[in-house]
């Protein structure tokens, strides 16, 4: 019966056309009458693999179309090679050309077919109705591809936002949070008339500025509260004796984001905002940035930083995982959200080490590395521990000597930072190993031997031990350090050469017909995000980082500044940042389900679970990966 | 009813077609030098209450047009007919086409007056088309006394024609589908069924182009080989 009775005044293929559409963007929030509009209007076309679809010498476009089944790939001839590019590819569901058609011109690639394809398309006149009528189909044509990876965003953020309600993004920049006229006063204004003022004004800070209004100080109910319990002087004080100094600022363009990473570093509450000439223009408070959330970043990076128990440590862990719930609420990017759980993680280390140094100081300096992704900077709520320790050898000591100090202290660090829920590393790779506390003379050994005796296993090293970073201690022997590993890789054109053919031992998984490649025959429709996903950018981008001298370990900063540097062409550059930041997008809500549900995290996810948008741009993520990786093939010609 | 089938018309074409004239409907095409790659053909599908073609009854017609070697979604055709006096309980799970549908349907006659105006004497495509004109023809006989010869391909032929190599399961048209991989929106409806048949001749039609059948009369010429050599097979 179904087949007659619903909606009999619409023809079957009708439905049929609106029922696929349904399933894409934009026109899945479109209006029947629009989707029955396009539908009726619609013409289905078929080309075999490698028909032309539509070329620049077809003159101005003329219709719209969408991939019914099948792929186009945009075909660009790269002059200097004599060979057609892909430039990119359409596949099930996806629109085109609407850069052409939009700006009434021809297209400027060659649309071809990738294998039997189908497209329905409209002619220009029912597209401009469309248009005209349907705002989410006008704002997607207007705002081309990118709306797709913003409604990715869009949709991670509105899940975590069911929790929290509010749409505060962490991009905005500062001058758009309310800021309000600052309460501002002189240095020489006795405490309890600034108090006065603040109370007056119902704000928890004042700026005391120069006569230029230049911030020079603040002084905020903490410190009141300090100066009152700690007895720092009568109220009659001047206030410049018992402000801050010279408080954390932010230009006004500097976006929310910025603001919570400063806030969480130095665990203030308020910054100032300032113009070019640092002039005050306002104060912005971690209120101002999170006003809704139960847990705030800078509440929880000073909770952990001022604990005094273990246990209070690994409690405030489930904290951490909220926190990143309302992040990824609050607009935050994937980028942003690894960075402030890796904030958050140095926090918790370097408060184990600090109450560790209380109770049982060992005695010797020393600099706490880590190595893998912590020193990459990109941890999830998945972590293992990838520790180490660098020392100077105090005059009169053998290096052994001081080993049996530290190492005992690195054991009980170790174990603790588990019970936080840092993993023990199965690997070993920990201060407590012998082989990985060692003196700054020993590291430099350590890596000469590292990096001139590739041996298969040294490589399968180099993702942990080539992306390092100091957490705790001196930081000046770990860059001379690094200085000189970077300048030995630079000149050992063999060893990159191997680090590159072993980044890409890991292939992206799609077919050659671009679909998913699954884990193996056990576990089929399942992928590894990261080893298959991440890994392919993370080890091909270190290649590319380490040969050119760039001292991040960070993914993203690695691909930044090899753009700067001219190695990465800046589209490719942008295309691969996006398709990286995605996958571990995905990557980090697939995490937070797995919590929400109580199951143990992995990173493995079956594709058929994912809405069809993102397997599109899954698909396409692993797609820019692809092309890295044939980048890291060229320039070592393997 | 026929003021109903009209609505319905203006509804599709945006305009009217004005009264039916049975005795003036348009003239069956011959095939001839048309242009693949310019000409009419309708991919045409029945629903019928069974195999029999001398004792069951046609209940559904769907069919759409390629013209220029597109798929015309604004010229289509999808009816249900008007016959409640018919039992209906052999087929009903197949086609899902239940006694209430087929009150609702539409006279008989009038659809097939428009019908016939609406393929305008273009050959008429389908799966298995000996079954489907066999039965068309029939209901035309019956309803109408209309008995003009119209031209047929079967596209059952025409795929192997030209995808000699195709591995696929079997002959029916739910294995060409899976094997090309194509959707079939609503299996054992009239027009989904046409839709799909139609998706297929447009690959055929597409690899005609290529090996240089142009013509609906060198099409006719290439599927009437393809037979002489199915049948040398046989012996």
């Amino acid at each position: 019966m179904a087949a007659a009775n619903q909606d009999t005044t619409r023809p079957q293929n009708t439905r049929a056309i609106m029922t696929f559409l349904r399933e894409h963007s934009p026109f899945s929030s479109m209006d029947d009458t629009h989707l029955a509009h396009f539908a009726e209007h619609a013409t289905l076309r078929f080309y075999a693999d490698e028909d032309v679809v539509l070329s620049p010498e077809e003159g101005v476009v003329k219709r719209f179309y969408i991939v019914k089944q099948g792929r186009i790939r945009g075909e660009r001839h790269n002059e200097k090679e004599d060979r057609a590019e892909t430039t990119f590819e359409i596949s099930q569901g996806e629109c085109f050309p609407l850069a052409a058609l939009i700006g009434e011109r021809p297209t400027r690639t060659l649309h071809r077919a990738s294998g039997d394809t189908f497209c329905l398309s409209i002619e220009q006149k029912a597209f401009i109705t469309l248009f005209s009528e349907s705002e989410p189909f006008r704002d997607f044509c207007l705002r081309g591809v990118s709306s797709l990876l913003d409604q990715v965003n869009q949709r991670i953020q509105s899940r975590a936002m069911a929790s929290i309600g509010s749409s505060n993004s962490l991009d905005t920049p500062l001058e758009r949070y309310a800021l309000r006229n600052p309460i501002v006063c002189s240095p020489d204004l006795p405490v309890h008339k600034a108090v006065a003022r603040m109370h007056e004004n119902n704000v928890g800070s004042i700026i005391i500025t120069d006569d230029n209004r230049h911030p020079t100080g603040i002084f905020t109910l903490r410190d009141l509260r300090t100066m009152i319990a700690e007895e720092k002087g009568s109220l009659d004080t001047p206030i410049r004796q018992v402000m801050t100094k010279d408080p954390c600022r932010l230009p006004a363009t500097a976006d929310a984001f910025e603001a919570a990473m400063l806030m969480a570093e130095h665990h203030f509450a308020h910054l100032c905002v300032v113009d070019d000439d640092d002039l005050l223009i306002g104060v912005v408070s971690e209120r101002d940035l999170f006003s809704l959330q139960r847990v705030d970043l800078v509440n929880l990076a000073r909770t952990i930083g001022t604990a005094t128990h273990l246990r209070t440590l690994v409690s405030l862990r489930t904290d951490v995982s909220r926190l990143v719930d309302s992040m990824l609420a609050h607009g935050a990017d994937s980028g942003q959200v690894v960075k402030i759980i890796t904030t958050l993680n140095d926090v918790t280390v370097r408060r184990v080490l600090e109450l560790n140094l209380k109770k049982n100081d060992p005695g010797i300096p020393f600099t706490w590395l880590t190595f893998g992704s912590e020193g990459r900077q990109e941890q999830t709520l998945l972590t293992d521990q990838d520790n180490g320790i660098l020392f100077e050898t105090p005059d009169g000591m053998t290096e052994d000597q001081v080993r049996e100090k530290l190492l005992p202290f690195a054991r009980k660090v170790n174990d603790e930072l588990a019970e936080c829920g840092f993993t023990l590393c199965k690997g070993n790779i920990m201060a407590s190993n012998p082989k990985l506390c060692l003196s700054d003379a020993e590291w430099d050994d350590w890596f000469i031997r590292f990096i001139d005796a590739s041996t298969p296993q040294n490589l399968v090293y180099s993702s942990i031990f080539l992306d390092m970073r100091a957490v705790f201690g001196p930081t000046e022997s770990l860059h001379r350090l690094l200085e000189r590993v970077l300048e030995r890789i630079r000149k050992n054109a063999l060893f990159q050469k191997m680090l590159a053919g072993n980044a890409l031992q890991r292939k992206p998984p799609l077919t050659m017909f671009r679909n998913f490649r699954y884990l193996n025959e056990e576990k089929k429709h399942v992928l590894d995000l990261k080893r298959q996903g991440l890994a392919p950018f993370v080890e091909s981008v270190r290649v590319f980082a380490l040969a050119n001298g760039v001292e991040n370990a960070n993914t993203l900063e690695r691909m930044e500044q090899l753009s700067k540097k001219g190695v990465f062409d800046a589209k490719d550059a942008n295309a691969w940042k996006e398709a990286y930041s995605l996958i571990q997008a995905i990557r980090m809500r697939a995490h937070q389900e797995m919590l929400g549900k109580g199951e143990d995290l992995t990173n493995y996810i079956d594709p058929d679970d994912l809405n069809p948008l993102d397997r599109r741009i899954l698909r396409e993520s692993f797609r820019q990966a692809q092309r890295l990786q044939q980048k890291l093939e060229v320039t070592y010609q393997l | 009813m026929f003021e109903h089938i009209k609505r319905w018309l203006a509804q599709r074409r945006g305009g009217s077609i004005g009264d039916h004239d049975p005795g003036n409907l348009p003239t069956p095409k011959k095939v001839d030098d048309q242009a693949l790659s310019h000409c009419r053909l309708v991919v045409l599908d029945l629903e019928t209450t069974g195999l029999n073609a001398s004792k069951d009854e046609v209940i559904a017609i769907g069919a759409v047009a390629i013209e220029g070697g597109v798929i015309h979604l604004d010229d289509q055709f999808d009816l249900i007919l008007r016959r409640p006096e018919l039992d209906i309980r052999e087929t009903v799970l197949i086609h899902g086409i239940g006694t209430e549908a087929l009150t609702q349907g539409h006279e008989t006659e009038d659809a097939l007056l428009y019908l016939l105006e609406w393929m305008n004497g273009d050959p008429v495509l389908a799966y298995h088309s000996a079954f489907d004109q066999k039965f068309l023809e029939k209901t035309l006989r019956a309803q109408l006394g209309y008995t003009l010869p119209h031209v047929w391909m079967d596209v059952a032929e025409l795929l192997p024609a030209f995808f000699p190599d195709s591995n696929t399961k079997g002959l029916g048209l739910d294995h060409w589908a899976d094997f090309f991989r194509l959707d079939v929106s609503e299996r054992h409806h009239a027009a989904a069924d046409a839709m799909v048949t139609a998706e297929l001749t447009l690959m055929a039609l597409n690899k005609a182009q290529k090996i240089g059948v142009k013509t609906l009369k060198e099409l006719a010429e290439k599927l009437h080989y393809q037979r002489r050599l199915k049948n040398m097979h046989r012996f």
